[in-house]
């Protein structure tokens, strides 16, 4: 019996990579069957945009093979997917998933999407997975709950958009029902409304010199969409500004939104500007009210708070390592009974064996005394395996008997798969 | 005496826990769990009910003692309802600041009330003192606001930033604090005014606390007026509340300077 990960992720692939390894639900099964077929007990496909992974219980030799043929097919260009990968087994690939669950693998370190990402992998592969792999990922759903309320791993904003989102957040709390005003209509102003728009906030205008992509954009986000000129006006009402232009010099100036800012009657505007160069005149971060943050202050505060996560680190560890030791002690548990039977099965045919040779030679004997002999074979089986027996079940409810296992069936030569 | 002590030492204690706790996270500790930053000062304030209720509200102990437990109320409520833990900042200092004073004093029973006005009598001054600790609450959210409105116009992504509520929410925590301060604080002194004519013979009060009340009650309203009317927001509003709060005391402390003595409040 056996636990092993296969797989890719941002610290072993570049992007280019990953985006091809990468599955869409539609094809887990495929995949997963396919491993099956290579003789997996189970498996569970875990694919993000930051990693690819096939988590496999009682892989057969074959099974890793299959999972780099796999991705190499994805990948399409002669190369080698394995090149990219790791493979992780038993203590250290339940570890890693883990890891991963708590955020502690993630690119932004605690970040909690992963945690949505590993329950949404597990209930893809539900069919396939098997009740080793059921338990391992339903502890991996908790050991990262634990990291998260036990440890500030996964405070404070610890990426650029997430900033702004915390930054905004420190002004208007509740986001939900705020209004947004977008200026520039490029990918990051369009990531960066997608990120206020999922915080319920009202992203109603957007703004730019090509109307049309400004168009296609509000659209999408249920919003409206101005020129560029028309935009001004709107500084008096919108709760956030998110300025995001190709403009090689500031758009927003003081002459330009001051007056509209005026009518506001004290209330606060966050001004967000994403664009190098500014997009907006330092001197507007001057008005009243106004707050105006850049891409500089977006990075010192997510800096900040990625500071303040490392410092978490230690100890969301020791919570992995517990949470497993204690999968392991679970683990270990379900392998005891049948190993055990089979061990006494092996040496009881090596008894069976002997007393049939020694009672050919003892053909004199009574019928009375063969029983005898019989019954003496028996019981000093039954003497010489008491002691381990019981070792074992001991060392299974102390949480070591796994390596105990192990060492039994290398040491009888006790190969055969035990199923759950 | 024990009866009206051994409760009051116990809020003292739980208010100064109360307190550490709410520090705890500026000196780089890890915020306490809600349970007990809720809990440790409903705790004390309901050991500080007990003794409380033992009382004759005449006096400044007493009252300092009235004021303390609105006060670690009001901050429970604060952090339940508002979720502005760090209200617990100031109120939290303030209530064992309060009670430890209240208990130096020496918390006797007082000048009893005239006969058949007790009712009135605590009800008068039950409001007041639940008028100046929404006032207070209305004075410490306006605080906040500008120490958090300073950290967030200079980027300064410290603790304040951090540990502080969002602008808005400690802007919605003034307004309401105000908004509800000032009439019960106003129905409180219309009480005593009714108290004193009704069963004390009449009024007996100097022209000059007159004047200055007045004048208090004036700044008071102007800065509920300018919220409500005028619908004033933000940092403007914040320094009204400021304005408001600080004329109360000021009028308050030179009242005690003219007329020093601990066996009345005013």
């Amino acid at each position: 019996m056996s636990i092993a990960v296969v797989g890719v992720n941002h610290r072993t692939a570049p992007l280019e990579v990953r985006e091809r390894f990468a599955h869409a639900p539609r094809d887990v099964a495929t995949s997963l069957e396919r491993l099956r077929s290579a003789g997996a007990g189970g498996g569970v496909l875990l694919s993000t945009c930051n990693r690819t992974e096939f988590y496999i219980a009682e892989p057969a030799e074959a099974v890793p093979e299959a999972v780099w043929a796999i991705l190499t097919e994805r990948l399409g260009d002669g190369r080698e997917a394995s090149a990219y990968g790791y493979l992780q087994r038993d203590r250290e690939a339940v570890r890693h998933l883990y890891r991963v669950s708590a955020g502690l693998d993630s690119m932004i370190l605690g970040e909690s999407q992963i945690q949505g990402q590993v329950r949404e992998a597990w209930e893809l592969s539900k069919a396939q997975a098997g009740p080793v792999l059921h338990r391992l990922f339903q502890t991996a759903l908790s050991v990262g709950a634990r990291v998260r309320s036990e440890t500030a791993l996964g405070t404070g904003a610890a990426s650029a958009p997430s900033a702004a989102v915390a930054l905004a957040g420190k002004i208007f709390g509740l986001l939900a029902g705020r209004t947004a005003l977008i200026l520039g209509a490029g990918d990051i102003a369009e990531l960066a409304a997608s990120c206020l728009a999922s915080e319920g906030v009202r992203v109603t205008l957007v703004a730019n010199r090509t109307y049309e992509r400004a168009q296609a954009i509000a659209e999408q986000l249920g919003g409206a969409a101005l020129t560029l000129d028309e935009a001004w006006d709107h500084f008096a009402s919108a709760d956030i500004v998110l300025s995001s232009t190709a403009a090689p010099h500031a758009v927003v100036t003081w002459e330009r939104v001051a007056p509209a800012i005026g009518r506001r009657r004290g209330r606060p505007l966050c001004i967000l500007d994403l664009a190098v160069p500014r997009d907006v005149e330092p001197a507007v971060g001057q008005l009243e009210n106004v707050f105006l943050y850049d891409i500089d202050d977006l990075q010192a505060v997510a800096a900040h708070a990625a500071a303040e996560r490392h410092r978490e680190i230690p100890a969301a560890e020791r919570i992995v390592s517990d949470e497993v030791e204690r999968f392991w002690a679970w683990y270990g548990g379900l392998a005891v009974v049948p190993v055990l039977k089979e061990f006494r099965g092996q040496l009881d045919q090596v008894r069976a064996a002997e007393l049939e040779r020694v009672l050919k030679r003892l053909a004199h004997l009574s019928p009375q005394d063969r029983a005898e002999v019989e019954q003496f074979s028996h019981a000093l089986l039954n003497k010489f395996l008491h002691p381990p027996t019981i070792a074992l079940k001991q060392a299974v409810q102390a949480g070591h008997g796994y390596s105990l296992l192990e060492s039994l069936k290398k040491l009888f030569g006790l190969d055969r798969q035990h199923g759950e | 005496m024990r009866v009206v002590l051994v409760p009051h030492l116990l809020a003292l204690g739980l208010y100064g826990l109360a307190t550490a706790l709410a520090l705890a996270p500026f000196a780089g500790l890890r915020p306490a769990p809600r349970a007990l930053t809720l809990g440790l000062p409903l705790a004390g304030a309901a050991a500080q009910v007990v003794g409380v209720a033992q009382l004759t509200p005449v006096g400044v102990a007493p009252v300092l003692s009235i004021l303390a437990l609105f006060l670690a109320l009001l901050q429970v409520v604060s952090e339940r309802v508002f979720r502005a833990p760090a209200v617990a900042l100031f109120t939290g200092p303030l209530a064992t600041g309060l009670v430890a004073l209240a208990l130096l004093l020496g918390l006797g029973p007082g000048d009893a009330p005239s006969a058949g006005g007790n009712a009135w009598f605590i009800l008068h001054v039950t409001l007041s003192v639940l008028g100046l600790a929404l006032l207070a609450l209305a004075f410490i959210t306006a605080a906040l606001y500008l120490l958090q409105f300073r950290e967030l116009k200079s980027k300064r992504f410290g603790a304040v930033f951090r540990l502080f509520p969002p602008l808005e929410r400690l802007d919605r925590l003034n307004h309401v604090s105000l908004v509800a301060g000032f009439p019960t604080l106003t129905l409180g002194v219309l009480l005593a005014v009714g108290y004193a004519v009704r069963y004390a013979g009449g009024m007996h009060v100097d022209p000059a606390q007159v004047v200055w009340g007045s004048f208090t009650w004036v700044v008071l309203g102007s800065a509920v007026w300018v919220r409500v009317v005028r619908r004033w927001a933000g940092r403007r509003a914040a320094f009204a509340s400021i304005a408001g709060f600080a004329a109360v005391l000021l009028v308050y402390l030179a009242f005690k300077l003219a007329a020093p003595g601990t066996q009345r409040f005013l």
